[in-house]
């Protein structure tokens, strides 16, 4: 062989060589383990499971995701990140999320989050709530704000017109109320905690011209505050049974099974109310905006990558595969073929004719204008969950009965608040 | 004089110095962060040393929570012998040897249920509108609702009727076979004496049986300061604070609410001294 020759086949055999190594390393799986996801229960995330060879194939490893009610997957992710780090992946909501990430349980999602899969697609409501100290956070999984769903039969027999202002709804309440038929006029959350009673109180709190803080001042023990928790109390002489220790499940429960007039909630019950398989009042409900004054309790939930258990860059990267699969537009265009409304987040899935389709235009409509009224409500500090917990007991006493005195409540709260401030 | 051999030293040493390190190591670590501020939130702390333990008695929900700790434990304890004592002589009165095996392995299938399954089970049987527990009531009242779980006065004693409903059953089936255990000639004495049924076990019977008894007893005690799950899963200690024991509270303050793990370690403190104070006294009385 002729020098020349040869050293043309090294080269060229060195060249093959590098491609091929270039490609294996391109093609090098981005997951090394399985990604655990801590999570609560979604349909979204159950029909994911479904997909759990997609990933495989994406990403090199599978995902394992373990599923607690929304508060006791509150407690054990606080518990986790705080300590063992045990998990990938975080779910985390609006109440939880300022304190994850000034506590750098979690890690800002974009550094992490594919730009294929087009982050900017999610409804804004949502990456606002995603978003804290001016970094994103989270991929929503679920958000929105608050509609009022109520049944036409009802309203029509008792010839009540549905309520627009809150003094309407007060009004209208009782009258709808007949236990013998086995009909409440409504349904409200009375179980303890930020994101349980205290979630449904604050619209009453906000419409009532209440604030938390002023500054570094608590300004909640005020005459709105007052005035809220009266006319809570009030409402819910007229609630479903089962709701003064109940929540979410128990409210729109009561509701799609057919024994509540009118209900305030947030905006997945509306694609519940529609849907047979988990309604029985399909057909017979109108959708509208809460009454005025009442703000729609802005809200999101989502996936955020844990910092103490993806130590490198590596697992970070896998981690943000996950999220950035999991929310992706191909699974989101599967949850809304399996008609799961309140798993929906991007705005092109929103707009879309097929959505449209499945959940008419009255729905669409009452979406848009809800959009208008929707604020967030709670307190946006690292604090809230323990000062809004610490509300959801003195308000689950007043509920129930255990204690009468609102104002003394709110001196109890104003006294812890001092307390946590002063930290 | 008999050599004396290393042999049981050395098999007894090992064991004793792993269970030492399993019991002690966690004891002492809940002291030591008791002593200080720790938070779930930060890494930053510092000693304050009795500083929780004093805030625990400015601490109306701490109060609360040992009252119903006390309530619930005596509440559990006392029905669930009574339970168990009153059906095992039932039992032993009036069933056949046949029948009795059949009650036998009925009573025990509660125990054997996980305690939260039973909790979720009875949770939905106590619901105002569709659960079973409360359907004797609508059917009385003409439909009247009835929510015992989200009634401050009658909270605690539904959840304590699914401790009892689990371990009442269970010690029943204990006492009979400890009845069936006892030699024949004091009962049939008694019957020869024309005492009543009654008299035969309140006097002969259950005197006999009083040491296995008490041992139940304590073994219900130790068990009943375990109801966290039974609790957490039906109430969450609520409504209110009404359900909420001490180890419900060290869990909210440490874990769901504000993270404050030194604070609820301090709480797990005080109950394990109460603990050992409190069942040293009593096996000391009972042993006198």
């Amino acid at each position: 062989m002729k020098p020349v020759r040869l050293a043309a086949s090294l080269g060229a055999a060195f060249m093959l060589s590098a491609t091929v190594s270039t490609i294996a390393l391109a093609q090098a799986p981005v997951c090394s383990a399985p990604v655990k996801v801590l999570a609560q229960p979604r349909d979204g995330l159950t029909l994911l499971e479904d997909s759990k060879d997609e990933f495989q194939k994406l990403a090199g490893a599978s995902f394992q995701i373990d599923y607690l009610n929304e508060n006791d997957r509150r407690a054990k992710s606080r518990a986790d990140a705080s300590t063992v780090g045990n998990y990938n992946v975080y779910y985390v909501d609006e109440a939880n999320v300022a304190l994850f990430a000034s506590s750098k349980w979690i890690v800002p999602l974009t550094d992490y989050y594919p730009a294929d899969y087009d982050y900017a697609d999610f409804d804004p409501g949502r990456q606002k709530v995603a978003t804290y100290d001016g970094k994103v956070w989270f991929a929503p999984l679920t958000g929105g704000g608050d509609l009022m769903v109520y049944r036409k039969d009802i309203l029509e027999a008792a010839g009540i017109q549905p309520p627009k202002t809150l003094d309407e709804l007060i009004a209208d309440v009782p009258k709808l109320t007949n236990p013998d038929k086995g009909i409440y006029g409504i349904a409200l959350r009375g179980a303890r905690g930020s994101g349980a009673n205290v979630w449904r109180w604050m619209p009453f709190f906000k419409a009532y011209g209440g604030q938390w803080f002023d500054g570094d001042k608590p300004a909640f023990n005020s005459d709105a505050a007052v005035k809220a928790t009266e006319t809570y109390l009030k409402l819910f002489k007229d609630s479903a049974p089962g709701t003064q220790t109940g929540s979410w499940d128990e409210s729109t429960g009561a509701f799609l099974s057919g024994q509540v007039a009118i209900l305030v909630e947030s905006t997945p019950l509306s694609g519940m109310a529609v849907d047979p398989k988990t309604s029985q009042v399909v057909g017979k409900i109108g959708f509208l905006p809460p009454p005025a004054p009442l703000t729609g309790g802005g809200y999101g939930h989502g996936l955020a990558i844990a910092a103490k258990a993806n130590a490198d860059d590596a697992s970070k990267k896998c981690a943000g595969l996950f999220i950035a699969w999991a929310t992706s537009k191909e699974n989101e265009k599967r949850r809304l073929d399996a008609h799961q409304f309140g798993e929906l987040n991007r705005t092109s899935v929103l707009s879309s004719k097929e959505f449209a389709d499945i959940y008419g235009a009255d729905l669409g409509q009452a979406l848009a204008e809800t959009g208008k009224v929707t604020a967030v409500n709670f307190w946006q500090d690292p604090r809230w969950p323990d000062l809004g917990d610490r509300w959801g007991i003195i308000l689950e006493e007043l509920v129930t009965g255990t204690r009468t005195d609102v104002k003394g409540g709110l001196n109890e709260l104003e006294a812890y608040a001092n307390e946590l401030v002063k930290k | 004089m008999p050599r004396r051999s290393s042999l049981p030293v050395t098999f007894v040493v090992p064991t004793l110095v792993v269970l030492l390190i399993l019991s002690m190591v966690p004891t002492l670590y809940a002291i030591v962060i008791a002593l200080q501020n720790r938070e779930l939130s930060s890494t930053a702390y510092s000693y304050v040393w009795f500083s929780n333990f004093v805030d625990l008695f400015f601490d109306r929900r701490f109060l609360n929570a040992v009252w119903v700790s006390v309530k619930w434990e005596v509440v559990t304890v006392v029905a669930t012998m009574a339970v168990a004592i009153g059906l095992g002589v039932l039992m032993f009165e009036v069933a056949s040897p046949r029948l009795r095996n059949i009650y036998c392995l009925l009573f025990i299938i509660p125990v054997l249920l996980p305690r939260v399954s039973a909790a979720f089970v009875w949770k939905f049987a106590y619901h105002p509108l569709y659960g079973i527990a409360t359907y004797p009531y609508r059917l009385l009242t003409g439909g009247l609702i009835f929510d015992p779980l989200s009634k401050p006065a009658t909270a605690l004693f539904a959840v304590a009727s699914v401790d009892v409903w689990q371990w009442g059953l269970f010690f029943a089936v204990i006492v009979l076979k400890l009845l069936e255990t006892l030699p024949p000639q004091p009962i049939e004495a008694a019957r020869l004496d024309h005492a009543r049924r009654w008299q035969i076990h309140a006097y002969v019977t259950l005197p006999m049986l009083k040491a296995p008894l008490i041992s139940l007893m304590f073994v219900k005690m130790i068990e009943s300061l375990r109801s966290f799950d039974l609790i957490y899963v039906m109430t969450r200690g609520g409504p209110g604070v009404a359900t909420e024991t001490l180890d419900m509270y060290a869990f909210s303050q440490g874990f769901i609410e504000s993270g404050k793990v030194s604070y609820a370690s301090a709480m797990a403190v005080l109950m394990m001294i109460a603990t050992v104070i409190t069942f040293t006294m009593l096996w000391k009385r009972v042993q006198a």
